[in-house]
């Protein structure tokens, strides 16, 4: 059963709605939140555009939950660029919510049954405490949809061709799930896929984690995907999402090139200078909706990504098709106060 | 691995023999041709802040700065080696700090950042162009070097000098200072400042509607110079007086006016690092409202004087507050605070507010448009006396 269901118009309906109805719901349970809201002026949302949006950072810098302290449930942390840390509360409701729509929406591409796995990554990163909240979540996220996991890099990060071959011998000629970040699929499971000879035809590759890497390396998300294919992996699915919506992923659809959202969330793309919704074609900060912030005010956030809408209900699935584009930098004034960052 | 910019290459810390004296004749040739070069037309075009330097080592200033540190008393010498950090990228702090030094006759060695931009560059061109006519003592004698990441050079320099002098906030003052100092020398330093404006509506109400807008483009170059972001630049605006809200509303109305003119524009960057500053003092109730009424221009209204943010929130970002009379700022007032840059009062409301401070805070009192501008007393510094001894006879 998909989850990407919903054109354009039926999904803003349902959204503006719900969106406004969980904006209240934050107001009551949240005072920081309220006291943005009271501070911004805001009153009624008409439209998804009209929404009140939060800059994603304030996550990293405030403590901002709707639920009382006995029920937190989890707490996510995200490592950010500079040290700082998001937290994101949830309770028991919110969390299992989350897992049960995540599992939706990648079960559109992948069926009901959960698939034999190969994690392109290394098992020794799930120790490393520092790089454990990113990756680490990510991967054992996505891990409970699959079975019979391997593990294609070894404790050193080196690849494992012979865990590999293996897994390829037991599982490759049926289908199985292929999942990892980025550029570790492109530096050990391409490449080492090309020069191997390996089959990978009856993978479907779930990744994620920016483009930098390889746009640093000159391939594009069209060249990787024509690469990939070149190894037999046509089945690849690009996905975009932050822990600051967990359990939200903006899926790349069959035919490549752009990112759908599931029925219980959405993107805005704003111009940075007059702040109003650009049409499609036209890139400007994303905005992303979901539905399932529940215990946190995170439903609707202003995120430091840039981004383009390609079109609205034109696409393999309804509603609006997308793209990530790259990070807007960080700020930097000429100050007094900045000798120390080199100071010694 | 240390870059020479300026002076003479070579071991920095080894013993000169060359002396110079307090308001040494050399020094005052060399800055009065710098100060030249630097008031020249197509340099004041590109980098206008460069005009207030040229302005400021112009040989009528200069003698203005020799004669403070002349006395009745005493007869003043060079301090002796003098260490300069300046911060990375306010670009002229480095040649004030070190030209009133060298005017003193010390013998200073700059570290300047590897971040400097384009303006240091443009200085430090000027001042190697000086050099090649100049006398050789001010090469042996005064250099300017960029080094990365170098606790050994940072070390050796700071056994090596009288007086040290560090810029660039609580931050570099706390790493320069773990490396000790010789007994006999000590530190100068300029830490983490944070400055005001205060606008008084009665004098806002009498003044012409060319007074205010002169006062609004100076207040707007004291603000987005260095974007907001210098000790002296001013960030809460303290609206001074009964039912002030028709002063704001036209002083807000003026300054995006004059910033559009100018075209100050920030990029998508800074406009996100304002939201982000904006929101997360809402959500504190720190501020009780804020507006955007254009990217370059953010309006806050602060809660509480108290509540008014030390920490740098963005590039034009303008938190306001309403008080009776400026002696109720006196308790929000701390050792923190630098520039206090004003507009419509009079010179005994200053006096009376600047006495009721009694030192506990606040360096500077200025007109708006004049927050940036350097003078010799900094930072409740007299600097010349700073960069002397004194030898005394009886």
């Amino acid at each position: 059963m998909s989850v990407f269901t919903l054109p354009q118009a039926a999904k803003e309906a349902a959204l503006v709605s719900q969106l406004s109805a969980l904006t209240e719901h934050h107001r009551l349970a949240c005072e920081p939140y309220a006291r943005i809201l009271a501070a911004a002026g805001f009153e009624k949302a008409e439209t998804v555009a009209d929404l009140p949006w939060l800059p994603v950072r304030l996550f990293k810098n405030l403590e901002l939950k709707s639920i009382p302290d006995d029920e937190v449930f989890k707490v996510l942390t995200s490592s950010g660029t500079t040290g700082e840390v998001s937290k994101i509360y949830l309770d028991k409701h919110a969390a299992a919510e989350q897992t049960r729509r995540l599992g939706a929406t990648v079960q559109t591409v992948l069926g009901p049954k959960r698939l034999p796995m190969l994690l392109v990554d290394t098992k020794a990163m799930l120790k490393d405490r520092r790089s454990f909240s990113a990756r680490g979540a990510g991967v054992l996220g996505m891990s409970t949809f699959g079975r019979d996991h391997v593990w294609a890099l070894d404790n050193d990060g080196q690849v494992d061709l012979d865990a590999i071959r293996g897994f390829l011998e037991k599982h490759g000629a049926q289908p199985f799930l292929i999942f990892g970040f980025t550029y570790l699929v492109w530096l050990h499971l391409y490449e080492v896929a090309r020069d191997n000879g390996l089959d990978l035809s009856n993978g479907i590759l779930i990744h994620s984690g920016g483009w930098k890497k390889l746009i640093d390396q000159a391939v594009s998300p069209s060249e990787f995907r024509e690469r990939l294919a070149g190894v037999g992996l046509t089945n690849v699915h690009n996905y975009y999402g932050m822990v600051e919506q967990i359990g939200t992923v903006f899926l790349e659809g069959p035919s490549g090139g752009s990112l759908y959202c599931p029925d219980f969330a959405d993107v805005v793309v704003r111009d940075p200078q007059t702040w109003r919704e650009l049409p499609p074609g036209e890139p400007g900060l994303l905005e992303v909706l979901s539905t399932l912030p529940t215990s946190y005010p995170g439903h609707v956030l202003l995120t430091e990504d840039l981004g383009v809408v390609h079109g609205i209900d034109d696409g393999d699935w309804p509603g609006k098709r997308f793209s990530v584009l790259g990070r807007l930098p960080r700020a930097e004034a000429r100050g007094c106060s900045d000798t120390y960052r080199e100071a010694a | 691995m240390i870059k020479f910019r300026f002076g003479a290459q070579g071991d920095l810390t080894a013993p000169v023999d060359d002396r110079l004296t307090v308001g040494d004749q050399r020094v005052v040739d060399f800055l009065a041709k710098v100060a030249r070069k630097l008031l020249a037309p197509a340099v004041a075009r590109r980098h206008p802040e460069l005009g207030s330097l040229g302005y400021f080592l112009r040989p009528a200033e200069l003698h203005r700065a020799i004669a403070r540190m002349q006395r009745d008393d005493a007869i003043t010498f060079p301090r002796g080696n003098v260490f300069h950090v300046p911060p990375a990228n306010v670009d002229t702090i480095f040649v004030y700090s070190w030209a009133l030094s060298a005017l003193a006759g010390n013998h200073n060695v700059v570290r300047i950042s590897e971040r400097s931009a384009t303006a240091a560059d443009t200085i430090l061109e000027a001042l190697n162009e000086v050099l090649t006519d100049a006398d050789p003592v001010i090469g042996r004698t005064q250099r300017m070097i960029t080094y990365g990441r170098d606790d050994a050079i940072t070390a050796a320099l700071s056994r090596w000098c009288d007086l040290r002098v560090i810029w660039g906030g609580d931050t570099a003052v706390e790493a320069i200072r773990k490396h000790p100092l010789r007994p006999s020398a000590r530190d100068l330093t300029f830490p983490d400042r944070t400055s005001w404006a205060a606008l008084s509506a009665d004098g806002w109400r009498a003044a012409s509607p060319a007074a205010r807008r002169d006062a609004v483009v100076g207040f707007s170059n004291d603000a987005y110079w260095f974007d907001q972001a210098a000790c002296s630049s001013p960030r809460t605006i303290f609206l001074v007086g009964t039912d002030t809200g028709d002063v704001r509303a036209e002083f807000v109305e003026l300054l995006l006016e004059v910033v559009d003119q100018r075209g100050w524009a920030v990029d998508a960057a800074m406009a996100v690092e304002k939201r982000v500053n904006a929101y997360g003092m809402a959500a504190t109730g720190a501020i009780s409202a804020m507006s955007f009424p254009a990217n370059a221009v953010t309006e806050m209204s602060l809660t509480a004087v108290p509540d008014a943010p030390r920490r740098w929130i963005g590039a034009g970002a303008f938190p306001f507050a309403e008080v009776g009379s400026l002696l109720d700022l006196v308790p929000a007032m701390n050792r923190q605070d630098q520039t206090f840059s004003h507009f419509g009062f009079t010179p005994s409301q200053l006096r009376e507010f600047a006495l009721a401070l009694g030192g506990r805070g606040v360096d500077r009192i200025v007109p708006f448009g004049q927050a940036l501008t350097f003078g010799s007393i900094w930072d409740g510094y007299d600097l010349p006396h700073e960069f002397t001894r004194l030898t005394t006879i009886a």
